[in-house]
Parts: structure tokens; sequence; C-alpha cells
């Protein structure tokens, strides 16, 4: 009987020991278990004092703390401080957690990873590609057991210095890299763009001569005169809306902002004071232009017959036969699409057809950030600050990836010459003390607008192609959620 | 005793109630995954009753609900007549349970190609004499689309429902039907006078789980059309709310208001079927009269026809 009882527990304990032991991670066990219940202490303590205090005062308990971190990392470890030359020797092994999994499995980032161990043979780095990054990311973040490198996912910029190393100074950094204003929180930048995309339209070049456009549209009017025209005279669907896929609808969100109305400061700092952010403003701009080129394309049946059953893998080779005329994505998926068939040549680039007052405008800003685990041994953090600096500034990834450069004075790829005439411009931050607006208000009225808002721009689509809704009422209806979200947040509408 | 119920109620309790907890305080919070949270009482919960698309979704579980009842009559169906001596009996109980052993993942990309225009369901209705331009987009009508989402998860689980069915059934004395076939009864009434009461527990079972089910529907809609366009379902709902707008402390309060929805469905069908079946056994023995003077009007027939005959 005793004898039982001594198994039972030794089992019991045993089970219980292997349940901790699932916690940590496999190479640095002993660093990981203490890094996961710093993290705890520190969420912890923060959780406290916001259930009490008001959210300013978290906030600003928060930059506190990105500046002890500063004070204690200044001089020891900074991107622009860092020479490649001095740390070829090093010994660490780093994990890199990172959404593009097409390229984890073409062997892109193996090759990358090959190349870096050439100059720094010492270096091990692990990969894991995940699929559903945006959300997956979030979740693994949380729990610190994710690695040493990853891209930011969307937290507040009061929690950056929660989880993330700050890489170098705002002044330094921005001396030498575009687009690092991102993820910049009381002076510190946290994250570094892997690559830029300037925001435009992808087009078939041949579909557009077939059906007889010369000149690209510039225009809501030319543009969906164009789509007519390819309707018309070509079998191409004229406008490929990836409605299924989801995500891709997201992309119509980035022309909220400069692109449509020449700000800068708009989409980040002035779009949250905003009353009204989707009223028609009567000249073929704003917001509410850019939806509703989505809305009479879907109304006129100028996108494809079946838009429930699109095929996102399917779409990029025919952009490329030129069974599609155009397609609302980011610069990014250019690469994708002139890889999918026999006629890359075809595959072409466009500013969005939007212009005010005479000029078109190009949003021009930074992909995903590289960013360094907090908790990281000191030796990792190194070796990851050299992997960055080196993915960054001597893989060329930017570059293949067909992306506007990051480092200052690189080279842009050729499918920007049609870029050429139009103002690049890229979104200033907000404003200091604002930074979270933006993420409360998506978050707050459900739009999320640029974070994944998909389902709203698919409601579009629905409206737009059986007729359910017009577009005024839908229009309506965000600017009153938007309303409401800034009512229930006690932001101050200023514009 | 104790130590040996220890490791199953430490797992049930790591990976069972102790998130359940989590997740109900969560519920009082208004909280992202990461970040700040703040205690907002029961404002979530108020919120959950006055959002429209929350208590819309729970329409289209009116939708599964339908297809489940169409799912359990076609599985005790099959099962009846697979009970009995059917050729090949095996091969088509295998068939018809293969689905179920797919993942639901994979069967949403089945599904998926099936439905699209032109390809395989419609190349099938074509070889039937349809004509493409006459048949409808099976998931771009609102309309149908839910019909045709419910189609796929009738098809994945009516094997199985109907496996259990078999189980119950060969579970039934077969001198029952010996007797019952001396007594002169037909199948039919083979089936709604021995088979019906005796596995009313796996009956009864299944329904729940189907109505349950289909209260927190969630593969078909998602793999399959992302819950856009009218199919978004309570759960897709929620899985938007929790992780592309991060209201998690709302989310978690739709997913207890949901498990009350779900024990009170539990209750009243409990009830029900407590009532129901409890009047189909008081039928019994009045039915068993009606037989036997059935049998004897008959005999008195044979008779006066042998007489008749005799003559």
């Amino acid at each position: 009987m005793n004898k039982k009882k001594v198994l039972a527990l030794v089992t019991a304990t045993t089970m219980a020991a292997s349940l901790i032991g699932c916690g940590s991670g496999s190479d640095t066990a002993a660093t990981n278990a203490d890094s996961t219940e710093k993290t705890e202490t520190e969420s912890s303590t923060e959780e406290a004092a916001s259930e009490t205090e008001t959210s300013e005062e978290a906030s600003d308990e928060a930059a506190g703390d990105a500046e002890s971190t500063e004070t204690a990392q200044a001089g020891e470890l900074s991107y622009t401080s860092l020479s490649l030359d001095d740390n070829k020797d090093l010994t660490a092994s780093i994990k890199f957690l990172h959404h593009k999994t097409d390229r984890e499995e073409d062997g892109t980032i193996a090759n990358m990873i090959a190349e870096f161990n050439k100059d720094f043979p010492g270096i091990t780095v692990t990969t894991e590609a995940v699929t559903d990054y945006a959300d997956d990311a979030l979740l693994r973040l949380s729990t610190g057991d994710w690695g040493d490198i990853m891209f930011i996912p969307a937290v507040d910029k009061t929690d950056l210095a929660t989880y993330f190393m700050p890489l170098d100074t705002f002044d330094n950094l921005s001396k030498e890299l575009n687009f690092v204003d991102n993820w910049e929180f009381g002076g510190n930048c946290y994250g570094i763009p892997y690559m830029a995309n300037a925001q435009g339209m992808l087009y078939n070049k041949k579909v557009f001569e077939d059906a007889g456009i010369t000149e690209l549209p510039k225009t809501p009017d030319d543009f969906i005169a164009a789509l007519e025209a390819i309707k018309d005279k070509t079998d191409a669907i004229p406008l490929y809306t990836n409605y299924a896929a989801g995500w891709t609808m997201g992309a119509w969100d980035a022309y909220v902002g400069c692109v449509s109305n020449g700000d800068n400061t708009y989409a980040n700092q002035k779009l949250v004071h905003t009353k009204e952010p989707f009223a028609d403003p009567g000249d073929g701009t704003g917001a509410y232009n850019v939806y509703k080129i989505l809305y009479d394309a879907c109304a006129k049946g100028l996108i494809e017959d079946d838009y429930t059953t699109t095929d996102w893998e399917g779409c990029k080779g025919m952009l490329n036969r030129g069974e599609i005329g155009t397609m609302v994505l980011g610069s990014w998926a250019y690469a994708q699409m002139q890889e999918a068939g026999d006629t890359p040549e075809n595959v072409g680039y466009m500013p969005f057809p939007i212009t005010v007052n005479g000029k078109q405008y190009v949003n021009a800003g930074g992909d995903y950030n590289y960013c360094i685990n907090v908790n990281s041994s000191d030796e990792n953090k190194l070796a990851s600050l050299i992997f960055v600096k080196w993915m960054v500034e001597k893989s060329n990834w930017c570059y293949n990836e067909g992306g506007y450069t990051v480092v200052k004075g690189g080279k842009n790829p050729e499918m920007y010459s049609a870029f050429d005439g139009c103002e690049v411009l890229s979104d200033q931050a907000a404003l200091s003390g604002e930074e979270t607006y933006l993420n409360d208000m998506n978050s707050e009225s459900e739009l999320s607008i640029n974070a994944g808002g998909n389902d709203k721009v698919q409601r579009i689509v629905e409206a737009g192609a059986t007729g359910s809704e017009s577009f005024d009422d839908i229009m309506a209806d965000w600017n009153k959620k938007w309303q409401d979200a800034q009512e229930e947040l006690g932001i101050e509408v200023l514009y | 005793m104790f130590a040996f119920m220890i490791v199953p109620l430490l797992l049930l309790f790591v990976f069972t109630y102790l998130p359940f907890g989590k997740m109900f305080s969560f519920s009082f919070y208004n909280m992202k995954y990461v970040g700040a949270r703040k205690f907002v009482g029961l404002k979530n919960y108020i919120k959950v009753f006055q959002r429209d698309d929350c208590f819309g979704a729970l329409k289209l579980s009116l939708y599964y609900m339908l297809g489940s009842v169409v799912q359990l009559s076609l599985a005790l169906y099959l099962a009846t007549i697979l009970s009995f001596k059917v050729k090949g009996g095996n091969i088509f109980k295998g068939f018809m349970f293969f689905p179920f052993l797919i993942n639901g993942i994979a069967i949403g990309f089945i599904f998926k190609f099936f439905y699209t225009r032109g390809f395989v369901f419609d190349t099938v209705l074509q070889w039937c004499g349809f004509q493409l331009d006459n048949l409808p987009y099976w998931l771009r009508d609102q309309r149908i689309n839910n019909f045709s989402l419910v189609g796929t998860s009738v098809w994945r689980y009516f094997g199985q429902n109907m496996v259990l069915f078999i189980g119950a059934i060969m579970s039934v004395d077969a001198e029952l039907y010996e007797a019952a076939m001396l007594d002169g009864a037909n199948r039919f009434q083979q089936f709604k006078y021995i088979i019906m009461p005796s596995i009313k527990t796996i009956i009864t079972l299944n329904v729940i789980l189907s109505i349950t089910g289909s209260l927190s529907a969630f593969e078909p809609p998602y793999v399959i059309t992302d819950g856009a366009n009218g199919t978004g379902t309570y759960f897709v709902v929620m899985h938007q709310i929790a992780h592309t707008q991060q209201k998690v402390g709302l989310a978690s309060a739709m997913a207890i208001v949901l498990l009350l929805i779900i024990f009170i469905a539990t209750i009243l069908q409990k009830l029900f079927f407590k009532y129901v079946f409890r009047s189909a056994e008081d039928e019994d023995p009045r039915a068993a009269i009606r037989r036997e003077r059935a049998v004897a009007r008959s005999i008195k027939k044979l008779e006066k026809k042998s007489a008749v005959g005799g003559k």
C-alpha cells in the first residue's frame, strides 16, 4: 500500500516537473526561465499600476522605464556605433521569428543565413516562420518565449520597452536609415524595417495596351473608365478583389492618408482627431473616394465573377499571364507576381489613381520591423544586433523583394519608375503622448484601419455587388463608429 | 485513492479549469493581449447584449440546427437499414464514416474548391443535365451560402452519428425482432416500437451534441468563407473580436454568455426528451392491446373466409 502511494506521488511529481519543462526553450533553458519570470513580474506591476491610475500616468511610468533601460545600455549596444568588422569571432546561438513563410520554404532565408555565416561563422541562427503572424506573434510575445529577434507585431508603443531592446536613439538612426520612426518611443528606436513599401497598385501592362489605355489613370473617374475599357476590349478581369483571402482586402486601407489627401501628418496624427474621416470632400480625394473606387467597380461588375471563391495563390499567375487587369496591393507583392509566370515584364506598378490639387502622392513606409528581445542574454543581444545590421545593410533582401530602400541613398528597384513625378511622402509618427491613440481608436471602433480591418472592406464588396447597402450609408456608419470611439476614449475632436 | 486521482485532476485543472477561470476574470476587464488592463465590471456583458452582431450571429445557428435535424434523421435511417443484413454493409459504413476522419481544416479547403464557380460541384451537376447559367453561386449568393456551409458539416458528421446509432442498435436483443415479426410487425413498426425506445439514450445524446455543436459552429465558415458575406457565426465573430480587434475582455464575455446559452439549451432538451419518451413508453401497452385486437380481427376474417370457401 505504502509503495503504491510513493509510486503515485513520484509519477505525479514527474508529470508536474515535465509541465514546468514545457515553459522554457531547449538551448537556453536557464536564461529563458529567468526572463519569463522577469516579464511576468514586470507586467504584473504594470497591471496593478494601471488598474488604479489613469492611463496617462501609466504611460509616463513606462516612459520612465524606457529611460532607465536606455541609461543602462547606452554605450554598450547601439546600431550606429556597432561595427560589423569587430565582432567576427563572436559565438552565439540566436533565434529569428518571422512571417515570411514563402521565403522560408523557397530557401531565400537559409541562403541569406549561409551568406551571413561566411562573415560570422560563430553565430548560429535558427528561424521559425509563422503563418498567421499578426495574431500568433502577439500570443508568443505575451508568453515571453519566442527567441531573440522577431518582427514587431501590433503592440502599444508604451509597451515597447517591456519587450524589446532599444536599438539606437532616433537621432542617430535616422541619419543612416529611412522609415525608422514607426517604432520610435521616448527618443529611442525599437525597430528597423526589413524593407519599405511604396503603396501603389499592380497592373498588367499588356492588358492596358490591349484595352487601348496609353496613359496611366490618375483620378478615380479615369480609373473606372480604364476598368470599363478592359472589360469591353479584353477577356481579362478588370479588378481582382481577392475578397476570399481576407487580408488582401485590408490593403485598401493603405491609401487612407497622404495618398488620398497629400498630408503626411494625417494618418498618424490627425485621423484620430477627425470628426468625419469618411465624409466626401467632393473633389475626388480622401478616404471616401478610395473606397468609392472599390464600390463602383463592384457595382458596375468590373470585378471577378464569383468573389467569394477567389484564390490568392492562383491570382499571382493570373496577373502575370494577363488574365487580371489590376490588383490593389502593396509593392511587396510585385516580386511575387513577377515570379508566378512566364511574362514578368508585363507586371507593372503604378501610383494609386487619386490626384490632389494636380499632384499624385505616394506613401512609402517601413514594412515589418526587426526587434530584439530585451530579456535575451547580453551575448545574444550583441549577436542579434549584428544579424539585424547585416540583414539591413548587407543581405540585399530589401532590394530583392522589390522594396523601397531602407538604407539612405540605397538603390531602388526598377518597378518604381512609374512613380517619377509623384511626390513620395512618409507618414509622420504620432505626436508624443498620443502614440497609442490610433491603436485604441482602431480597436474601439473596430474599423482597424491598416490593422487587419478586412471585414469592413469586404462589406463594401458585398454591398457593391449585391446592392444591399448604399455607399453613403456605409460611410455614415463608419463615421458614427469613429465618433462613438472618440467619445468612449475621450479623444478630442479637432478637425 | 487520492494519489491516483492527482495526475488526471492536475491535468484537468491546468488545462481546463485554470484557463477557464482566467477567461472568466478577463471578461470583467477592458484589455488587449499585451498592455495594461482596466477593470470595467459588467460593461462587457452589457455590450454583448447591445451589439447586434453578437446575437445576430446566433441566428445563423438556426441553419446549423436545421442541418443537424437532417443529419440525425439521415444517420438514423441509414443506421437502421445497415443494422439489418445488407450486402456490402461494412463497405458502406466505412465510406460514410470516412469524412469524419478528415481534419476539419482540410474539409474546409476541399469544399472551398468544391463550391468554386465551374469547379467540382458545378461540373457534377452539369453531368446531370443542369446548365451552368442556371446554377446559383454557392458561396456568393447570401440566400444559399449558409446552406452550402451547413452541407459540409452534415457531410462530415452524419457518418459518425450513424456509427454511434448502429452500435446502439446492435445491443438490441435480436429475439425481439423475431417476436415482432411473428406478431406481424413490419420494418417500420419494428423501428418505431423496438429500436427507437431501446436507443433513446444515444439519440438524446446525439441531439444534444448536435444542437450545442450548431451553436458553436466554427470551422466551415472560418475556413471556407472567413466569416464574410453573412456567414459569420457566433464563434467567428468572437474570434474576430478577440484577435483582430483585440477586445479580449469582450470576447471572453461572449464566450461566457455562449456557455450559459448552451447550458440552458441542454437543460431544455433534457426536459423535452424526458417528456417525449415517457409518453412513448406509456403508449406501448395501449399499442400492444391495439395489436392484439387487430390480430383477433384478422383471425376472425380468416375464419369467415375459410367458412365461405368451405361452402
